[in-house]
């Protein structure tokens, strides 16, 4: 009861784990840049084998980043129930209707099990273990301030055809920035509704409005300090002469050295690897 | 002052703290709403895509959208989120088509822009995340069209009244002659 | 441990709160309080940023309930998981800081009558509790009922949020830093607000202050908390007497009471433990009227202290600077309240 309130202390975002390791040094536009492309190449695999050894990739990730795997697998436990749910609706479904369905192996009214459904179901299980894999590698071994670079240093030819990639880097600064006050805020707000005798969740659950109007007492004071503190937040930054697109200097410089190149290259060929070797089966 | 186009830094802001809220509501479960739907609840966390597209141009929302996407992408307890093409592309067009919608009816009556705003915005977060789980094979047409009605027409609703509250009480749009719950006689 | 005596509406013993307890990331917050409200009192809690003011007012009202010792509000003990927590929260008026922040309503009326409709209360019971909850802030029922929220000043929204709390009756309010942020009329006007409820309408007041004059004004006692734990408990007269003694409060005095020490310093008789504005203003009347100038009178202190007394014959009253009524509060500050 009580205890509801304390949720927001236990928020933790993009949680990052400094081990230190070649896998946290490595220059935050190429990891951003070979993580995408790992990515991309798992989702366009097809075989058995070829997910396996994708897999066997990822695990050898956690291994180089000297990260437990216990946080791979936490960041998979909530994902089960959707996948199995997935997994089940495909097997059943799936054969029906789409594509060669290959050799049927079992089939009752609608529900026909073929060789290709079975293949969708444990490539496509496969497959989100990959990803969910190798996005946890990225998020642990890199730090919001590193990530939000990346993104900047990726994004910056874009910068060329006119696209706001300076602005778009502030905005995703002040975005992380203010998740932890807003997460107060909201703490607060709770409790200070509910010691004016607010209760939430009371109304009718089949009554939409009312289970809106329900929330309003939290989320319409969020959206007004929100907006509240942009307005400070554009005066004290117009006040010191912020000038939107105008060059700056960083504070940080990242230089890709040899090796950032090097293990770049060799994520390109990994991933090169999973699309285009000719896995048997 | 010359009228600016592009981000100045009031947008920049703006973009930054409601891209704080929808990334807040996202890792919470305060994104989350009771209500009959398949799911169990309905989420608001693009609303704040659609609030800022309404409240300053279609470029600050779909630069929410994106981050509100990548959070989702990230965050994602779905595992077809862990696909950007599901996750992020479709959350690229709810600023366009609300500011879109607000623009339309804006001179017509700015209430009901704001609430027809909110609710396509809404549903084009529903069609294309759906539309594109289907298109990339991780879902069936069948259940995905039964979760677009049965999940995303009560997440429209939600979205029509939490927009109108917020952005009809930061613009000052009233309505003239409301009486509180205590003007009894 | 725990028993509340008599006449104490509200007894915190040995209460400790550590946040996240049991993680890693564990921080205490509270070691051991022990702290008596007696009803009808107004009492002050001062202390720094981090002291834990925030966290043990929120233990009055079952926000946060004791992971060791005890908080009894009305001889009900929140340890226990039974206890009604709605009622608690009825009887104990809680109001955080900013508390404008919490108006979400269009209306002022909708927004004051929120917390009672929501507990089930008739709508004709509404109306009566909000004429008198917006009477005793300050606005005027039918002229403010149907006025847009957002259309209003920071003072008169902190009363809305103030009468939003009062609306539900509480036989204990609990202020949280009341006046941070406002102007200094504002300011004013909420403080003798406050204070009319304690004394005339019979409310107990726990507020939380930064601000001694504030504290010497309106409080009755003091709980100073640093680090965790009550460093002093007394009345105001015997915190800003033993100032000299404890340091370690890290308290300043209120300006009256460095102007007495100030003027005792040169030399002058003065009573520096008097610390409200009509006692100040009596003793520096004195003073400067010659009755308790230096002894040798050899030289009179240089600087503005030593206007001729000539300048100084209206009653002291005239010099306040802030327009409070001092006649009746130096006659009220007594020990009708107090010990």
């Amino acid at each position: 009861m009580a205890g509801d309130f304390e949720l927001t202390r236990n928020i933790t975002i993009g949680q990052y784990l400094p081990t230190g390791s070649v896998i946290h040094r490595m220059d935050p536009r190429l990891k951003l840049l070979a993580a995408a492309l790992w990515i991309l190449s798992i989702s366009l695999c097809h075989t058995y084998l070829g997910n396996v050894a994708g897999l066997c990739v990822c695990l050898a990730l956690f291994a180089l980043a000297r990260i437990p795997l216990s946080y791979g697998l936490s960041g998979l436990k909530p994902a089960i129930p959707f996948i199995l749910i997935l997994a089940i609706l495909q097997l059943l479904f799936y054969g029906n209707g789409y594509g060669p369905s290959g050799q049927v192996y079992f089939h009752w009214g609608i529900l026909r099990i073929t060789s290709a459904s079975v293949r969708v179901v444990v490539v496509s299980t496969l497959r989100f273990v990959e990803i969910i894999f190798a996005v946890s590698v990225l998020t642990l071994s890199t730090s919001i301030t590193e990530l939000t670079h990346g993104v900047e240093g990726l994004l910056r030819p874009l910068g060329r055809m006119k696209v706001p990639v300076h602005a778009f880097a502030l905005i995703v600064t002040i975005a992380v920035r203010f998740v932890p006050t807003f997460a107060m805020e909201m703490e607060k707000m709770m409790k200070a509704q509910a010691s004016r005798g607010a209760e939430f969740g009371t109304g009718s659950w089949w009554n939409i409005a009312r289970r809106t109007r329900d929330v309003f007492p939290l989320i319409i004071p969020l959206f007004n300090t929100a907006l509240v503190r942009a307005e400070e937040l554009a005066l004290a930054m117009e006040a010191r002469g912020y000038v939107p697109g105008q060059a700056r200097t960083a504070y940080r410089r990242y230089r890709a050295g040899g090796r950032d190149i090097v293990m770049f290259l060799a994520g390109m060929a990994l991933s090169a690897a999973l699309v285009f070797a000719p896995f048997p089966f | 002052m010359e009228k600016q186009i592009g981000f100045t830094v009031r947008r920049i802001v703006v973009a930054g703290v409601l891209s704080a809220i929808a990334i807040l509501l996202g890792f919470t479960r305060w994104g989350y709403i009771p209500v009959p739907t398949p799911a169990g609840n309905a989420t608001i966390m693009h609303i704040p895509v659609i609030i800022g597209s309404i409240m300053e141009g279609w470029p600050v929302g779909t630069v929410i959208g994106f981050i509100f996407g990548l959070s989702s992408f990230v965050g994602a307890d779905v595992p077809f989120f862990k696909d950007p093409l599901v996750s992020v592309l479709p959350r690229l067009f709810i600023g366009i088509v609300s500011w879109l919608v607000f623009v339309g009816i804006r001179r017509w009556n700015v209430y009901a822009a704001i609430g027809v705003a909110g609710f396509m915005g809404s549903a084009t977060n529903t069609i294309l995340v759906l539309g594109m789980a289907v298109l990339r094979g991780y879902l069936a047409f069948g259940p995905a069209l039964v979760t677009a009605v049965a999940n995303g027409l009560p997440e429209a609703i939600v979205s029509v009244l939490i927009t109108l509250a917020v952005v009809s009480a930061w613009m000052r749009i009233d309505r003239k002659g409301r009486r509180s719950k205590l003007d009894v006689d | 441990m725990g028993e509340s005596n008599r006449g104490d509406i509200l007894t915190v013993s040995n209460l400790h709160h550590t946040y996240l307890q049991g993680t890693p990331l564990a921080q205490p917050a509270l070691f051991g309080v022990n702290l008596v409200i007696p009803a009808g009192s107004c009492v002050a809690i001062i202390g720094h940023t981090g002291s834990g003011k925030s966290t043990l007012i929120q233990h009055f009202n079952g926000l946060l309930r004791p992971q060791m010792g005890e908080v009894v509000v009305n001889g009900a003990r929140l340890s226990n998981p039974q206890v009604d927590i709605r009622a608690i929260r009825q009887q104990v008026g809680l109001v955080f800081q900013n508390p404008e922040d919490q108006i979400f309503e269009r209306l002022v009326g909708d927004d004051i009558a929120y917390g009672p409709l929501k507990q089930g209360i008739p709508l004709s019971e509404v109306v009566q509790r909000a004429k008198w909850a917006m009477g005793v802030v300050g606005l005027d029922f039918d002229e403010m009922k149907n006025r847009s929220t957002f259309a209003m000043s920071g003072g008169e929204k902190r009363k809305v949020a103030l009468a939003g709390v009062l609306v539900l009756r509480p036989q204990i309010l609990v202020l949280d830093e009341p006046t941070a942020g406002l102007d200094p009329r504002s300011r004013r006007d909420l403080l003798r607000r406050i204070r009319d409820l304690n004394r005339s309408e019979g409310l107990t007041v726990v507020f939380v202050s930064h601000n001694m004059e504030e504290v010497a004004y309106l409080a009755d006692t003091v709980y100073v908390l640093a680090a965790g734990h009550i460093a002093f408990h007394g009345t105001p007269r015997e915190l800003f007497g033993a100032l000299d003694e404890r340091p370690d409060l890290q308290v300043g005095a209120p300006p009256g009471v460095e102007i007495l020490r100030a003027l005792h310093s040169r030399g002058y008789h003065v009573d520096t433990t008097r610390f409200t504005v009509p006692e100040v203003a009596e003793e520096v009347a004195a003073a400067a009227s010659g009755q308790r100038g230096p002894a040798a009178a050899a030289e009179p202190p240089s600087g503005d202290l030593s206007a001729p007394p000539t300048a100084w014959e209206g009653p002291a009253h005239r010099r306040e600077p802030d327009g409070r009524h001092p006649h009746a509060h130096a006659e009220d500050r007594g020990d009708a309240h107090g010990r």
